[in-house]
């Protein structure tokens, strides 16, 4: 009867379902650049879906209109050099961006997080050469690294993405280990061993899934890091080989005949912008989201 | 008693469940090892309620965390037995010893606040206990969650399952707690201050708890609490513990009838008492626990202890009977203390004042 009772008054009081998850997108729906950010990186993510399939002219053909073409009714966004639709190249480069950031974020993720795991939980030994590892990538300059690797490699889609994460892997990492170190000594992971879990299961049951939030922020944040570091490898010559459209790509042959055609300058360099300034604002609204001091 | 009584009374008592030997637990730290646990000796029986007492600092949790082999990073056990079910839980490979946790022993603690992972659902890890020992299918879980959470009187247990913690009142995150405790019916549960962070009236409701799961399933429970009170209500048998060392065990109502070391019965006499006289002042035992880095020579308790004798400064006491079943590390004893030193009328409780032998007076 009291128990019933007790039902009957707790219940209606106690909030909806609300887990961390669906109050942080509620509170990401209410931060409107972010929202602006998604909507825009949701058409990206259409029309590099859509270029795999259809672009205004192929991609790789040349002769389709009269070089350095200023934008008209034809071509929208003007034609390169070798007579190139830029429109169609850049609907395809969006592919090459959005893999390079995401397979990064995806392989930097896969190595990060378990390292980053491990080390701040087991420590000892095995802490101190991650340690040195992560302070030893931070001393080397990234393009360095980078290009190196892509010069041992050679340059193709695959290594262009496995060199920028070798440069990129220890920001999660070092995030992850000191997660892990102070959610380590939580009582409630000394609780989860006092009832007998294992270490992998402390690991990825009770440790990851309270560092998730500044994990998901910190991989948003690095996938315009990793478009930019393409972008600019691809500048440098250094990226995903021609005739593959790149953005990075595309400006470099531009830049030569900016007085000529400023459009085939202009275009891939403001699609680049606004993707790194979307992913920067979901990363922004991320944050402010998954922080629960912050919540309002 | 006479002697073939006693050993009637020793053959009705089962075999210990747990028997611990000469425990050591040290920490070592920049400054020196500190001897947190310092030879401990006892034994729990099946379905017992066994109380350990002492200040912050006692050693009475690293007693409990050395027993599941939980003690935290510069701390080592350096020696001793935990014997149970026939093996040397100090001596067993790291996956036998996970294997007992949770499943035969567990273990529930101070705050439930944070012994529950914020992020994942109660009930969920409740399942998790029972599914981490393979002792119940996904399905079997689920279900036997909710009759755990009925168990421990969760309201509208069915509903709760899905809650967070952070949707759970105090109480009911220490049920909860104590839920995932008996989630694989062990036959110890060791229960580390599970009141300290409630408020008085949900404490009482804990232990009433407690006592009627030690009563219904037959689990040993052994509390630990710095709360006497806390003893008297749920437990059966008491030891107490002092600067890393047990300085008295035995029946509970016999140490609070008749405590035999000072220190228990300073312990007992600063307990504010309802039906105190209004003269009558609370006493609070004089000086500081020991530095466990430097423990004072002989006796642990000396510095503090208003009954010392010459041979308490130099020599440390033994764990002897003193009374059937009662336990005393102590060279005076009360028994001496009140029949030599009048005890009982004692109004200046310094060290030393009832003995004469006060601070000034040392002679080294």
């Amino acid at each position: 009867m009291a128990a019933t009772a007790a039902a009957v008054v707790t219940r209606p009081i106690a909030p909806e379902q609300a887990s961390l998850w669906s109050d942080a997108w509620r509170r990401l729906r209410r931060n409107r650049l972010a929202l602006a950010g998604v909507i825009y990186l949701t058409f990206v993510v259409i029309v590099a879906l859509v270029s795999a399939v259809w672009t205004p002219y192929p991609t790789f053909q040349v002769g389709v209109g009269i070089p350095y073409a200023a934008p008209n009714t034809h071509h929208l966004l003007g034609v390169d050099g070798l007579g190139r639709d830029t429109l169609s190249r850049l609907m395809a480069g969006a592919q090459i961006s959005l893999i390079v950031g995401i397979g990064t974020q995806i392989l930097v993720l896969a190595v990060g997080v378990p390292i980053g795991l491990a080390a701040g939980y087991f420590r000892g030994a095995f802490d101190q050469v991650v340690t040195f590892l992560i302070n030893l990538f931070y001393g080397i300059p990234d393009l360095l690294v980078a290009l190196i690797l892509v010069f041992l490699l050679g340059p193709s889609l695959t290594n262009i993405i496995i060199a920028i994460a070798v440069t990129r892997w220890m920001d999660m990492a070092r995030l992850v280990r000191g997660q892990t170190l102070s959610l380590r000594e939580r009582e409630f992971i000394e609780a989860a061993r006092a009832a007998g879990a294992k270490p992998a299961k402390i690991l990825f049951g009770h440790i990851l899934p309270n560092a998730l939030g500044p994990i998901i922020v910190q991989a948003t944040f690095g996938v315009p890091a990793a478009i930019l570091f393409e972008a600019f490898l691809s500048f440098l010559g250094l990226g995903v080989p021609p005739p593959t459209p790149t953005w990075g790509g595309m400006a470099a042959e531009g830049i030569v005949t900016i007085r000529i055609s400023p459009a085939m300058v202009i275009a891939p360099s403001i699609a680049l912008s606004l993707t790194l300034m979307a992913f920067n604002f979901l990363g922004d609204g991320l944050r402010d989201a998954l922080d629960p001091r912050g919540r309002r | 008693m006479t002697r073939s009584t006693r050993a009637d009374a020793a053959k009705r008592l089962p075999a210990p469940i747990l028997q611990v030997k000469d425990l050591q637990t040290q920490f070592l730290t920049h400054d020196g090892i500190v001897k947190a646990v310092d030879g401990v000796t006892f034994d729990l029986y099946p379905g017992e309620s066994l109380g350990i007492v002492g200040e912050s600092g006692s050693g009475k949790s690293m007693t409990a965390l050395s027993l599941l082999r939980l003690v935290p990073d510069p701390g080592k056990i350096v020696g001793g037995k935990v014997l149970f079910r026939d093996q040397d839980l100090m001596q067993i490979s790291d996956e036998e010893i996970r294997d007992i946790r949770g499943r035969d022993i567990a273990m529930i603690f101070q705050d439930p606040q944070s012994s529950l992972n914020p992020v994942l659902q109660t009930g969920f890890q409740i399942a998790e206990a029972m599914l981490a020992h393979k002792k119940a299918t996904k399905q079997q879980a689920r279900q036997r969650t909710v009759e755990l959470l009925k168990r421990v009187r969760i309201p509208a247990a069915e509903s709760r399952v899905k809650d967070y913690p952070h949707q759970l009142s105090g109480g009911m995150r220490q049920r909860a707690m104590i839920a995932m405790g008996l989630a694989n019916a062990p036959s110890i549960l060791i229960a580390d201050e599970p009141t300290t962070a409630l408020d008085v009236t949900v404490q009482a409701q804990i232990l009433e708890l407690l006592a009627d799961l030690n009563q219904e399933l037959g689990t040993a429970i052994m509390m630990i609490t710095h709360n006497m009170g806390v003893v008297a209500g749920l437990c059966t048998r008491v030891l107490v513990m002092y600067a890393g060392q047990i300085v008295e065990q035995g029946p509970v109502d016999q140490i609070f009838e008749n405590p035999q070391h000072p220190y228990t019965w300073s312990l007992l006499k600063s307990i504010p008492r309802v039906d105190a006289l209004r003269h009558e002042r609370l006493r609070s035992i004089e000086g500081l626990a020991p530095d466990l880095l430097r423990p004072p020579k002989g006796c642990r308790f000396h510095p503090r202890c208003p009954f010392r004798v010459e041979k308490c400064l130099t020599d440390l006491p033994p764990l002897t009977e003193v009374k059937p079943d009662q336990l005393a590390a102590c060279w005076v004893t009360m028994d001496r203390a009140k029949k030599e030193m009048g005890a009982d009328h004692l109004l200046d409780i310094r060290p030393g004042a009832a003995s004469g032998l006060e601070p000034g007076k040392i002679i080294p």
